[in-house]
């Protein structure tokens, strides 16, 4: 909004495009955990759908601090960074409690930025379709890269994923660098959002804060979500928790720190 | 086998092949290129060793052993970074490696002992401070306080105290710490901490290093190093 000659001005162009007919080949966008209905139509319809919430384009993240600040979270850049590049035709955006007021500003700049549909969604979904994956045995990176997958589709995750016994635990979002899961044993088993979104569920605020106190816990948040604060919260509570937050990229330091905390508790790395 | 810390400025050896042998330094800039250890840690470490433990294990094994309190925290201030681990009850509780915003610490305040000609050891703990978040970002206090009309030693002094206190907030604000790494031989940095201070020296991580090659590295490991 600005002043213009005394009267308040809208410079959004928020309805000439909040309406949008999927058609059958359109590059959809979406972000966070957009609700069933849409996943489904969008599935129904044969679009294509693209996570803006992963890393996408190989551009520099510096090309986002024209739309964001630099001090904001990561997924959130990469997802302006994602929608600079892509060429897509509507994105749809979970701005309830399933992703965060941060992502409902994002809607905005969007908007703003893109001369396409932005459509807002609130995921309050409550029909929990299970989490195999994040209890079954198998490589971290690989895990969280199926259920990040799994948000694209209407379906529940594959049932031949069998639960492990657990060693460790990852509580959080999945991260924007991926490369920091590979630090964990194969029989990590995945907690908070992560859980939530293989259910189907974001706004499962119960099920986000559930852990194992019996195994030694990392509890991840991107630096400068709000999450951050549940995630310090919980591994105060846990009597083997390590609050750990992550900008863009896992940093030396931040790797040893996993290394060293998985170490010194006895989690062993076995092979997958 | 030879086991070395690899810090920014200065490394620090321990062979465990001489009895009784005791660690020792070596300035970094001195190192042999084509030198090679058998276990190392620090920073650089890898350059060196095929066989490496990360510098938060090597520190939370080196307190383990030489502190015998139950609840402790441990800080590290070296040249480059600062990191701790904190123990409850004799276990692990908490850990921390600050190599961003805790950049060049120790490497900031050697520097500024040499260009400003200063010692240290004759220097008082002032009664101000500097609001110091790392070596780098507070230099520039130190310039405004120059010139301003402050003298250079004290200018300086209260760098070295702004430093302290960020690590010892980043360190949770203990009771106490338990102080390893170069800065321990710095009485003004270590009594500008608001806190107690006992510092264990240079030679945490190399003690850490020693209980992972007795304790913690595979026989065959122990076995194949000996036999090169």
């Amino acid at each position: 909004m600005k002043v213009e000659n005394g009267n308040m001005v809208n410079t959004l162009k928020q309805q000439k495009k909040s309406e949008y007919t999927i058609k059958p080949g359109d590059k959809v966008g979406i972000v966070g955990v957009p609700p069933l209905s849409v996943i489904s139509k969008l599935s129904e319809t044969g679009a294509v759908i693209f996570d803006l919430d992963e890393p996408r384009v190989k551009a520099d993240m510096e090309l986002t601090s024209n739309y964001l600040p630099r001090v904001y979270c990561a997924i959130l850049r990469t997802v302006v960074l994602n929608a600079l590049h892509l060429e897509l035709d509507a994105v749809f955006i979970d701005v309830g409690p399933g992703k965060c007021d941060c992502a409902f500003h994002v809607s905005t700049v969007l908007q703003d930025m893109l001369n396409i549909p932005i459509i807002r969604t609130r995921n309050e979904d409550k029909k929990g379709f299970g989490y195999p994956l994040c209890r079954t045995k198998m490589s971290l990176f690989e895990k969280m890269q199926q259920i990040t997958k799994g948000v694209q589709n209407p379906f529940p995750s594959s049932p031949d994923s069998p639960p492990c016994t657990p060693t460790a635990g990852f509580w959080g979002v999945p991260p924007r660098d991926f490369s920091l899961l590979n630090l964990f044993p194969c029989t990590t088993h995945i907690y908070g959002w992560t859980r939530c979104m293989e259910n189907k569920t974001p706004a499962d605020t119960d099920l986000e804060a559930v852990f194992n106190p019996h195994v030694p816990t990392i509890f991840f948040a991107q630096s400068f979500c709000a999450k951050t604060a549940l995630a310090k919260f919980l591994a105060a509570k846990h009597p083997k928790g390590l609050y750990l937050d992550v900008d863009v990229t896992c940093s030396s330091s931040t790797g040893a720190k996993i290394q060293a905390f998985l170490e010194l508790n006895g989690v062993p790395h076995a092979p997958c | 086998m030879l086991l070395a810390d690899f810090g920014t400025s200065y490394c620090k050896f321990l062979d465990l092949g001489v009895e009784g042998a005791k660690p020792y330094l070596i300035a970094t800039k001195k190192l042999q290129k084509n030198l090679r250890v058998d276990l190392a840690t620090g920073h650089n470490g890898k350059r060196f060793s095929d066989s490496y433990v990360n510098e938060l294990t090597a520190l939370a094994r080196g307190g383990e052993e030489l502190i015998k309190a139950p609840d402790y925290v441990l800080l590290d201030c070296g040249s480059r970074d600062i990191k701790y681990v904190s123990y409850k009850g004799g276990e692990l509780d908490d850990m921390g490696w600050n190599s961003e915003c805790g950049a060049s610490m120790g490497f900031t305040i050697e520097l500024l002992e040499r260009y400003y000609d200063l010692d240290f050891h004759s220097l008082a703990v002032p009664d101000r401070t500097f609001s110091v978040t790392c070596g780098v970002l507070g230099m520039s206090h130190i310039f405004d306080a120059v010139t301003s009309g402050i003298s250079e030693a004290e200018a300086v002094a209260r760098f070295v105290k702004g430093i302290a206190i960020n690590a010892y907030r980043f360190a949770g604000s203990p009771e106490t710490i338990y102080l390893s790494g170069g800065m321990c031989d710095n009485p003004l940095f270590v009594g500008s901490f608001p806190c107690r201070v006992i510092t264990l020296g240079r030679y945490a991580l190399i003690k850490g290093l020693e209980i992972t090659a007795r304790k913690h590295l595979p026989k065959h490991h122990e076995r194949t190093k000996n036999t090169e």
